[in-house]
């Protein structure tokens, strides 16, 4: 390796370097020994012969004056049939202490799609989850984002997707960690090696606990990956990236430390190409497809929030968590009203599916107004047409909930999936009246009712 | 680069040179608060401990081409521009010491009750590297409170993060003193290995000794260390306690031992974190905050794990809302962390429930999975009964009572026994058989909704 400079500043998240070769550019890796421990970096910036670092990992202990060599070929990650099975960090090493001899590896940078290469093809993919399938329904290939504040179950959506979709079309898929807990990463990786899927399976983490340089390596990581298995494979991957807002928020912590302007609430000026550059890499081709799954942290709970925002317009549907759904005891706690998908067209889904959508859609948020003339008057001054509505809807919304197999240890309840279509016929008979005399807590936590009375 | 300025400066830094040679050494050039700025030290690491000759202690925060920012954690008198600075040779540390079980220590190790030094002490990271990921391993043994509303409802588990948020007031911080309190019981049962670490972030000395008395009168001390920053230490040194106190627990975790840790209180070290970062000029962000405030607290609370060694450690921040809004930046961003959270409300406390426990907010995202069975099943029903009380109620507040259906009746009278048997007095802990005593009846006589 080649001396290409030398450290002449440090801080926290940032390191300077004196540049003495003018072969470096950004992006390149670079690395420094200092007392027995190596450190790696990213170049960021480079301004004339000084360039701007971020650390892999902490900087404490490292001084000025030090030299850094250049690491050829740059972030790179396996580029093989050997990623099945694998956990790998953002930069691309494995840790799992497997001992795999690496066959080919490929820079997490590389490759871009050309429009003509992009695919848009349109076959159902049902999750089993009523409310999902119902309200926002989506089709391979497809990019939904499950959004979300803290603490109203995002997580736990996402696995149980990765539960019913991944067993049922046992498609090898890549789960990306991003700014997320350890613990829920390290209990994915034990349930899928109990249930005989980790050979289907490669993830990629950069935990919330790492620096925000290995938090943002994680996608372009993960994504090389799935591309892989995409063009290489010619396979239908199912990608989950949990969460693409920590990438954001990485992002601004390093432009914060490169003292860039920032634009509104600290996001870096260059976040709209950031989610971009990654956003349009997610995406099928003839070949194979990409269907993705990402997970949207809504910080503050402020769904307008700039990078929230900036991101969902890359996606086809989104699926809302709600706070106040979560403080009723409704889970999945799915705001009905801002998920959509663009699958929700009578070409797509059928005429039935579509009319019965908007149908609940009515009931549903004539029940939100009554809600609050309740409040104030008592339900028994309700017109009896009002009364009617009010009661379905109340079923509806019970209807909607679901036991869930991820969440079996919370609800002592066991998991289950439902088919669209017997999800259709129930809403069809509660919207009827055909449940009207049943208690609408014998709705909860249901799978399918099946006709039956209670 | 080359201009008069840095000349100026270079040429000082030669003078230095020339006149020490043990020890790198360099002069203040400039004093903003607890921040300093240092001419000189030319081969200074990056979280070196340095010297303010005669006056004082820091560490280096930054290293910049010609000079070197040092946060100040200790000064005995004013510094001033042209002090003294020198290097040590060595990371700016921790202090770890056994018998500090049962004392209050500080971010020096300093027995806060003599003043003293301990005997033995050994030098550890002020802050560890990130537990990683495949070292860990699933939550799934009980952390006893003691107190019906967690260990029935919201269960908290061994290496479990639970977050305790709340106004002032509102019975947080007696929340973790119970818990403490109740693994005495535990360790008198079993001769189990519990070790708790309470850290104060930036307290009053009075909130400090008042805690201290609580858990001496119910000899909760002999397994406990606090691990303090007062309010009137230097910001630097507020910011560290709570890595601190996690490193103290890392050592003990190594140990096999189960370690749970109370950081009293999180908000308070978001706010001392801002004022440091502004004061070094980095660019706010949302609510002023530095745009790292986050990976601050998930690095913090990434240490609560489960250890592959069977040892654990469980954290128990504490966060201060205002007005009872845990939607702020700070407290979502934590929520976003941990593994759960115990709500307290205001209006509970006022209606005398107590613990003032919003049932509705609360979380623990592990729920069954750190209860034994019987607890568990009992645990999930008397939950999915009174939240389903306090949904209902809301709606059916105005309604009249004799129309409503036998079903609904009969729920209104069980959510409200429900409510009324989670009300418990502080120190008064109860063990799961006597929870599952109390509630069991209350299970039962709700019946018809399990039918199918």
């Amino acid at each position: 390796m080649k001396i290409v400079g030398k450290i002449i500043g440090i801080s926290e998240l940032s390191v300077k370097v004196l540049l003495i070769d003018e072969n470096v550019s950004l992006r390149d890796i670079l690395e420094c020994e200092f007392d027995d421990k190596t450190y790696e970096f990213e170049v960021v910036e480079i301004n004339e012969n000084i360039a701007k670092l971020i650390p892999f990992g902490r900087v404490n202990g490292l001084r000025k004056g030090l030299d850094v060599k250049l690491k050829e070929g740059g972030l790179q990650i396996e580029y093989s049939p050997k990623i099945l099975g694998r956990v790998y960090n953002s930069y691309g090493e494995g840790i799992d202490g497997k001992n795999v001899a690496s066959q080919q590896k490929k820079n997490v940078y590389e490759r871009k799609l050309s429009l003509m290469e992009i695919s848009i093809r349109n076959n159902p993919l049902w999750t089993g989850i009523k409310v999902i399938d119902f309200f926002a329904p989506l089709q391979k290939g497809y990019k939904m984002g499950l959004l979300g504040g803290a603490g109203v179950g995002k997580t736990v959506l996402i696995k149980e997707i990765i539960n019913n979709v991944y067993k049922k079309f046992k498609s090898n898929a890549i789960f990306i960690g991003v700014g997320e807990r350890s613990r829920e990463g390290k209990e994915l990786y034990d349930e899928m090696k109990a249930d005989d899927l980790l050979d289907k399976m490669c993830m990629v983490f950069g935990q919330m606990g790492e620096s925000p340089c290995s938090r943002s390596k994680a996608v372009y990581s993960g994504l090389t990956v799935a591309e892989y298995l995409r063009d290489e494979q010619k396979q239908d991957v199912l990608l989950f990236i949990d969460n693409i807002y920590r990438f954001v928020q990485a992002k601004s912590e390093i432009s914060t430390e490169l003292k860039r302007i920032p634009i509104e609430n600290g996001y870096p000026t260059t976040m709209a190409s950031d989610i971009s550059e990654v956003e349009e890499r997610i995406n099928s081709t003839d070949i194979g497809s990409i269907t993705s799954f990402q997970a949207i942290y809504i910080p503050a709970d402020d769904i307008t929030d700039d990078a929230v925002q900036a991101i969902t317009t890359h996606l086809d549907g989104q699926i809302v968590l709600d706070r106040k759904v979560a403080e009723k005891g409704l889970y999945p706690a799915i705001n009905v009203f801002k998920s959509s998908s663009k699958a929700i067209d009578p070409e797509k889904i059928g005429r039935r599916h579509y009319d019965l959508v908007q149908e609940t859609l009515k009931y549903l948020s004539r029940y939100e107004e009554l809600e609050e003339i309740i409040a104030v008057l008592g339900i028994d001054e309700l017109s009896e047409e009002d009364k009617l509505i009010f009661y379905r809807s109340r079923k509806l919304r019970n209807y909607f909930t679901q036991p869930l197999f991820v969440s079996e240890n919370y609800t002592g309840i066991k998991g289950e999936m439902v088919d669209i279509e017997d999800t259709l016929t129930d809403v069809e008979d509660i919207l009827n009246g055909k449940y009207d005399d049943i208690d609408e807590e014998k709705l909860l936590f249901r799978g399918k009712l099946n006709g039956k009375q209670g | 680069m080359g201009t008069h300025i840095d000349e100026l400066v270079n040429q000082k830094i030669e003078q230095i040179k020339n006149n020490e040679n043990v020890f790198d050494s360099g002069t203040v050039i400039q004093v903003k608060d607890y921040i300093i700025e240092v001419a000189g030290l030319e081969n200074v690491t990056y979280f070196e401990k340095v010297t303010i000759w005669e006056k004082g202690m820091g560490y280096v925060n930054q290293i910049k081409e010609n000079s070197v920012t040092v946060a100040i954690v200790k000064e005995d008198a004013p510094i001033e521009i042209g002090d003294l600075v020198k290097t040590t040779g060595e990371q700016f540390k921790a202090v770890f010491a056994r018998q500090a079980l049962g004392r209050i220590v500080d971010i020096f190790g300093t027995d806060l009750l003599t003043g003293k030094v301990f005997d033995k002490i050994e030098y550890i990271n002020i802050e560890n590297d990130t537990i990683p990921i495949m070292d860990r391993r699933e939550v799934n043994r009980p952390m006893l409170t003691g107190i019906a509303g967690i260990d029935l409802i919201y269960p908290i588990g061994k290496g479990q993060r639970q977050l305790i948020i709340g106004d002032k007031k509102t019975g947080k911080t007696q929340i973790c003193l119970d818990t403490i309190v109740n693994q005495g019981a535990i360790i008198d049962n079993r001769a189990n290995d519990v070790i708790c670490i309470y850290i104060a972030v930036g307290k009053t000395k009075k909130e400090i000794k008042t805690i201290y008395n609580e858990l001496l009168k119910r000899n909760a001390i002999s397994y406990t260390m606090m691990v303090v920053a007062t309010n009137d230490d230097k910001a630097p040194v507020v910011s560290l306690i709570p890595f601190v106190g996690l490193s103290i627990a890392e050592e003990f975790m190594k140990m096999k031992k189960d370690v749970i840790v109370v950081i009293d209180d999180l908000k308070k070290h978001a706010d001392v974190y801002r004022e440091i970062s502004l004061v070094s000029d980095k660019t706010p962000g949302r609510e002023a905050y530095p745009a790292d405030i986050f990976y601050l607290h998930a690095r913090l609370l990434e240490k609560g794990c489960q250890y592959k060694n069977g040892g654990s450690i469980t954290i128990l921040p504490i966060v201060e809302t205002k007005g009872g809004d845990i939607t702020d930046y700070i407290s979502t961003n934590i929520i976003s962390i941990t593994d759960g959270q115990i709500v307290l409300s205001e209006k509970e406390f006022a209606k005398g429930n107590k613990p003032a426990i919003n049932y509705k907010n609360s979380v623990s995202r592990l729920g069954g999975a750190v209860q034994k069975a019987d607890i568990k099943k009992l645990g999930a029903e008397i939950r999915r009964t009174f939240l389903s009380y306090l949904e209902t109620k809301e709606v059916y507040e105005l309604a009249n009572m004799d129309e409503m259906t036998p079903e609904l009746r009969n729920k209104m009278k069980v959510g409200k026994q429900i409510q009324e048997a989670l009300n418990q007095p502080k120190f008064r802990p109860l063990t799961n058989e006597e929870i599952i005593d109390k509630f069991k009846k209350l299970a039962k006589q709700e019946g018809n909704i399990d039918e199918n």
